[in-house]
């Protein structure tokens, strides 16, 4: 089970249905998550978890079970 | 809005004006001197905080963005404004003079945008502040002129890849401008530059400041990609 807010994230930041979001969802596997798509993710993720992801720590961030890992690098502690 | 480099020059003019027409501004700049600029800037009504931040330090500029989404919800114009110029001959130039104007002058502006862009939404302006000697060359400061000329390819890029996102981005090249950045220079230097002038006067930090405005305001809302120069008609 996804934390709620990461789900909202791809929510807002993708335009896909919450349904969608699992955590074997990965950048590029959908219409949704271009590169584009990558970018609004990322703003996302930053206004709601309050920080700001270094330009690796973008390129890297390829799936959602690759957010779940970034996030927790930060210290944002996760519903599972 | 963000302004750069907001401690002194055109980066404090650009900040004053912004704030005489209403802006809610965060200013940066390395000095000390930040934060006199800041306490008078709120008399003439406008919302300013000033943070004082190395832009060649990554962690640091990404904590300036954090504040910025903090303070203001996100960001509508950034003035790419800070920059050093150390002048030498092409052959007396130190290496590490060198290596410090390519930091501070296009890897510092690339990162910033980098970050900046995510807090952007349609209908933002992003300012960068060029030089003539980037888009014409002088003689005496030949390694400076081609961090400013990268600022034309940073510009001229970035214009065409946010377009989509309607995000502007434009440059302003100033010629001679009366700074402390240009008051360093030599007095024979100085003379030569001004007479090289076709309006016969060196340019005011407020010249820029206002050319700045414009480009931040919706009067330029279908100007993106141009270099806009603001240098009284100067022969380079």
């Amino acid at each position: 089970m996804l934390d709620e807010r990461l789900v909202q994230c791809y929510v807002r930041g993708l335009g896909m249905a919450a349904d969608q979001v699992t955590a074997e969802l990965a950048y590029n596997s959908r219409r949704e998550w271009d590169s584009v798509g990558h970018m609004a993710l990322v703003a996302e993720l930053e206004a709601t978890f309050d920080l700001m992801l270094d330009t690796d720590e973008i390129i890297g961030l390829s799936s959602v079970a690759k957010a779940v890992e970034l996030l927790a690098k930060h210290g944002v502690e996760l519903a599972s | 809005m963000l302004v750069t480099g907001a401690s002194r020059g055109i980066g404090r003019a650009t900040a004053e004006l912004f704030a005489a027409h209403g802006a809610r501004l965060v200013i940066c700049a390395r000095s000390d001197q930040l934060e006199q600029v800041a306490e008078r800037l709120p008399a003439r009504g406008a919302s300013v905080v000033a943070i004082r931040c190395d832009l060649s330090d990554d962690a640091a500029v990404r904590g300036l963005l954090v504040q910025c989404r903090k303070l203001l919800g996100g960001l509508d114009v950034v003035v790419n404004n800070a920059g050093i110029m150390r002048p030498g001959l092409l052959g007396m130039q130190s290496a590490g003079d060198i290596a410090q104007m390519v930091t501070t002058n296009v890897v510092a502006p690339v990162a910033l945008l980098q970050y900046a862009v995510r807090l952007m939404d349609r209908g933002a302006s992003i300012i960068n502040l060029a030089s003539i000697a980037g888009t014409r060359g002088m003689e005496g400061v030949t390694a400076y002129a081609a961090t400013k000329a990268a600022m034309l390819g940073l510009t001229l890029s970035a214009a065409k890849e946010l377009a989509p996102r309607g995000i502007r981005v434009n440059a302003i090249a100033p010629g001679f401008i009366d700074t402390d950045m240009t008051r360093a220079l030599s007095p024979e230097w100085h003379e030569r530059r001004v007479a090289s002038i076709g309006l016969g006067r060196s340019g005011t930090p407020e010249d820029v400041a206002r050319v700045a405005l414009f480009l931040a305001s919706e009067l330029s809302g279908y100007v993106t990609g141009q270099v806009i120069g603001v240098d009284g008609g100067m022969q380079a």
